[in-house]
């Protein structure tokens, strides 16, 4: 063996054994328990508050209670299954380039990629009263919608029944190629045939653009149609850059979690924490760049059809969420995570992945709340629903609510839940030839 | 590689064995080989441990580990590169508040001189020219480079650096350096070759060659050419124009409107209207259409109805409001009231000034004013307002008389406007103010 090659440690614990059931099982008793307390709070909520915030049903004339429940679970469900896509990405580009340090923690990646049948079972929960008339989630499906002439026209893309469609094309490409991914990397582990490492090469090359234009079309159909009025070509891209951060944080924490239970001690080191970290930090710049992209041609360009959209973050409360983004989500770490020890002492690294997965959510909260006020304020600060970015910034019925975050970490627990099922037999791929790179692996 | 760069023996004592040796330079240093990179790392760690400090490893490739065997920091070359960047992140933001804010503030519609997100691209821009900048030109300080020539390049066995050769030189300049116990050293740590490298005989061969030099002279003296020209025409006057280096199509054997000519009697270039003659299409004789007067035994009057040359439908009244929208509502308002975005955005200045009210029916100068006057008024303005004779055709111009018309009509409405079977269940709003 030469330097740059290494054997599987002989002590090395790298069998699942017990910790997948036991991560499903922790997951399912989040899940249950933050869901209840999401429920128990909307039963006992003021039903006025939706009412301020537009959200009435239109053929009872009764606020919309549910509504603040739906947007949440949208912002929650876009959580988990932007970390899925994240890490999936990782394995189709390892494939794609014959990658080698990452082959030791392949194996997790793909048991978090495999999640997503799990994932996208659960946004059945606002993809079904979608299709069944619920009118106050998504604006264009709302009967007012076709008043708008600026939206008449788009609502051949956006109807539910068609919305629907395409979410279950989504689900099944993605879920089908997590899983052939997956499938064959565990024959490898059977038979250690080499052939299968090419198979797989020569898939991922159509399997990256697939992956591409369904993570840019859901983005565009799941969050950007929050506010139907507003378009931003980019937005599938900025999406994907900060489900990346959230997709390689996420990575970092489990594997982390993995080793603390005495699994794959000897095989992670912090070479691949190091590794984990770059991508974190690439994409904590990408997000930024693709976001200023984004704002800054409709800032120049102030189209009013574009710049409602920002004139609703950048102005009154939300404008605090803005900066904060700017800073938390970019120049803080930014700086820090330049560093290469910031990266490779592994509390530091532990520290900016769970703070990148907060802002992580806050990015999608920043990008889909603004859109829940329907309110127009009309003579006497009367007010009518008129869908979302419809009044003035001066007003908000946004608000806090406390199941903004018990429904995001409910959704958490359905995603540990999805990934403790995946994670069985061997936690690191033991045939594949190039595992031995990948554990001598080290960062000049 | 000639045979005379050779040493031939690897003692390389001067004047010895015979008449085939050649003479020496100075001793440089000793040059080991070893089979492998781990035996690399192993004999580099025994050369440091040794107390050794100027010694070097040459490898085919980059050896993991051999930085810390061989007791190298890690470079600071990233906290350079960082400080090149931030140099030029503020570098960039400085220069475009410097030219746009400071020394040549130029008002282009309103927007404020100074506005950080135009200015990011730039920032952003320099920051990376600067810090690629930085390392790469501190990669080739960091690395002693430009060297194009090295003592060690003599040994026959480092023309395989690049292929199989890993090699430990010590320089003799090492204040540990011995000429017996060196060389023991390195084969006691396992090398399968010492080789003692002296310098070339010849001194010229060490030196630059001249040519070198004076290329690299005349050069730099020719690059600041260009510096110098600009410099002279900074500080200097010149009554000649510009040197037109690219003449592209600017001169050319023609004449331009206005422009002298000593063809005709006049002296002009341009030939005017013959007298008693109308262009094809340009016969504005129609007061009425294209002036909006009336002819009348008593004298002559703004007209009060529209030419007959209109239909006045449907299709006019939306051509009508069409053109309105365009030019009149950013000064009048889509409602005609007289607050349109420009008086709207004075407001927010702090000004005070309101374009004319056209529906105002407690003033109703603009209602009772005949359809010439409306006419005359959008042809050749009124006060601060300018002529649009040159924007707006006739027939769009009676289209916008038309529709102000029709705006006098509907934001003036009352419940009797409405067919009276529509009536039940209306309100009257206030008096609109």
């Amino acid at each position: 063996m030469s330097v740059l090659q290494k054997s599987l440690h002989p002590d090395e614990k790298y069998k699942a054994g017990k910790l997948g059931q036991g991560l499903s099982r922790i997951g399912l008793g989040i899940a249950v328990v933050f869901f209840a307390i999401s429920i128990l709070v909307v039963v006992f909520s003021d039903p006025e508050t939706a009412r301020n915030a537009g959200h009435v049903d239109h053929a009872t004339g009764e606020p919309a209670k549910w509504a603040r429940f739906l947007y949440d679970y949208v912002i929650g469900w876009s959580y988990i299954f932007s970390i899925c896509v994240g890490v999936f990405w990782l394995v189709l580009l390892h494939h794609l380039v014959r990658g080698r340090w990452a082959t030791a923690v392949r194996r997790i990646a793909e048991a978090m990629a495999t999640a997503l049948p799990v994932v996208f079972a659960a946004g059945l929960v606002f993809v079904i009263p979608l299709v069944a008339g619920y009118d106050n989630l998504y604006f264009w499906a709302h009967p007012d919608a076709a008043l708008s002439p600026t939206l008449a026209h788009k609502l051949g893309w956006l109807s539910p029944g068609f919305f629907a469609v395409r979410y279950v094309f989504y689900a099944v490409v993605f879920s089908a190629m997590a899983a052939y991914f997956a499938r064959k990397s565990r024959q490898q582990d059977e038979s250690g045939d080499p052939k299968i490492s090419e198979t797989l090469r020569v898939a991922s090359g159509p399997a990256m653009i697939v992956y591409s234009l369904v993570t840019c079309f859901a983005a565009f159909d799941i969050l950007m149609s929050m506010a139907p009025k507003w378009y931003s070509t980019i937005y599938g891209v900025n999406f994907w850059g900060s489900a990346c951060v959230g997709g390689f944080s996420a990575l970092g924490l489990l594997v982390l979690g993995i080793q603390r239970t005495g699994r794959l001690t000897h095989s992670v080191t912090p070479e691949h924490y190091h590794d984990i970290g770059k991508w974190m930090f690439a994409f904590t710049f990408f997000w930024a760049y693709t976001a200023f992209s984004q704002f800054m041609l409709q800032w120049y360009g102030n189209m009013p059809e574009e710049t409602v959209w920002y004139k609703y973050r950048l102005f009154g409360d939300w404008q605090w969420v803005s900066i904060a983004m700017l800073v938390g989500f970019w120049a803080f770490p930014f700086v820090f995570l330049m560093s290469r020890w910031t990266k490779r002492i592994v509390p530091s690294l532990v520290f900016f992945a769970v703070w990148q997965l907060v802002f992580h959510w806050l990015d999608l909260y920043w990008n889909v709340m603004p859109s829940y006020d329907w309110t127009l304020e009309v003579h006497d600060k009367a007010r009518v629903s008129a869908g979302p970015l419809a009044g003035s910034i001066a007003y908000h019925h946004v608000g806090f609510s406390p199941i903004d975050i018990t429904v995001w970490i409910a959704l958490i627990g359905v995603l540990l839940f999805g990934i403790g099922r995946n994670l069985r037999g061997n936690l690191i791929p033991v045939k594949d030839p190039t595992l031995g790179l990948s554990l001598a692996h080290e960062n000049l | 590689m000639s045979d005379e760069r050779t040493p031939d023996s690897p003692s390389g004592d001067d004047d010895h064995g015979g008449t085939a040796v050649r003479r020496e330079g100075p001793l440089f240093g000793v040059l080991a080989e070893f089979d492998t990179p781990g035996e690399l790392i192993d004999a580099a760690r025994k050369v440091r441990a040794a107390g050794y400090t100027e010694f070097d490893c040459y490898s085919p490739f980059p050896v993991h580990g051999i930085d810390e065997a061989m007791g190298i920091r890690r470079t600071i070359l990233p906290v350079i590169i960082f400080l090149g960047g931030f140099a030029g992140t503020v570098g960039g933001l400085v220069l475009q508040w410097w030219c746009n804010a400071y020394n040549w503030p130029w008002n282009i519609s309103g927007k404020p001189a100074w506005s950080i997100p135009a200015n990011v691209p730039i920032g952003f821009e320099t920051t990376i020219l600067l810090a690629v900048f930085t390392s790469f030109f501190g990669m080739w300080i960091a690395n002693k480079l430009p060297q194009v020539w090295h003592p060690f390049f003599r040994a026959e066995r480092f023309n395989h650096i690049t292929d199989d050769a890993f090699l430990i030189g010590i320089e003799v300049r090492d204040r540990r350096f011995d000429g017996e116990a060196t060389p023991k050293l390195l084969a006691d740590a396992g090398a399968i070759s010492v080789e003692r490298v002296h310098f070339d005989p010849s001194p010229a061969v060490r030196v630059m060659p001249k040519w070198i030099t004076a290329f690299i002279v005349a050069s730099t003296a020719f690059a600041l050419i260009p510096f110098a020209v600009a410099a002279k025409a900074r500080t200097s006057h010149s009554t000649e124009p510009h040197i037109h280096i690219f003449p592209d199509m600017d001169f050319q054997p023609k004449y331009k409107s206005d422009q002298a000519m000593d063809l005709f009697g006049d002296g002009r270039e341009n030939r005017g209207e013959i007298a008693g003659t109308v262009a094809r299409g340009s016969l504005d004789a129609d007061d009425l259409f294209f002036r909006g007067i009336e002819h009348a035994p008593d004298g002559d009057s703004w007209t009060t109805k529209f030419p007959a040359r209109l239909t006045i439908n449907d299709q006019l009244m939306k051509r009508g409001k069409n053109r309105f929208e365009i030019y009149c509502t950013p000064c009048h308002g889509y409602d005609g009231r007289g607050m349109g975005a420009v008086p709207t955005r004075v407001a927010a200045g702090g000004g005070a000034w309101q374009a004319r009210n056209l529906v105002d029916a407690g003033n109703p100068v603009v209602i009772h004013m005949p359809n010439g006057q409306l006419f005359n008024t959008i042809s050749n303005g009124y006060n601060t307002m300018m002529g649009y004779a040159a924007q707006i055709p006739h027939a769009d111009r009676w289209a916008i008389v038309l529709y102000v018309r029709a705006l006098q009509r509907s934001q003036n409405a009352g419940l009797d406007d409405v067919p009276a079977d529509h009536r039940s269940g209306m309100q009257m709003p206030e008096a609109p103010q």
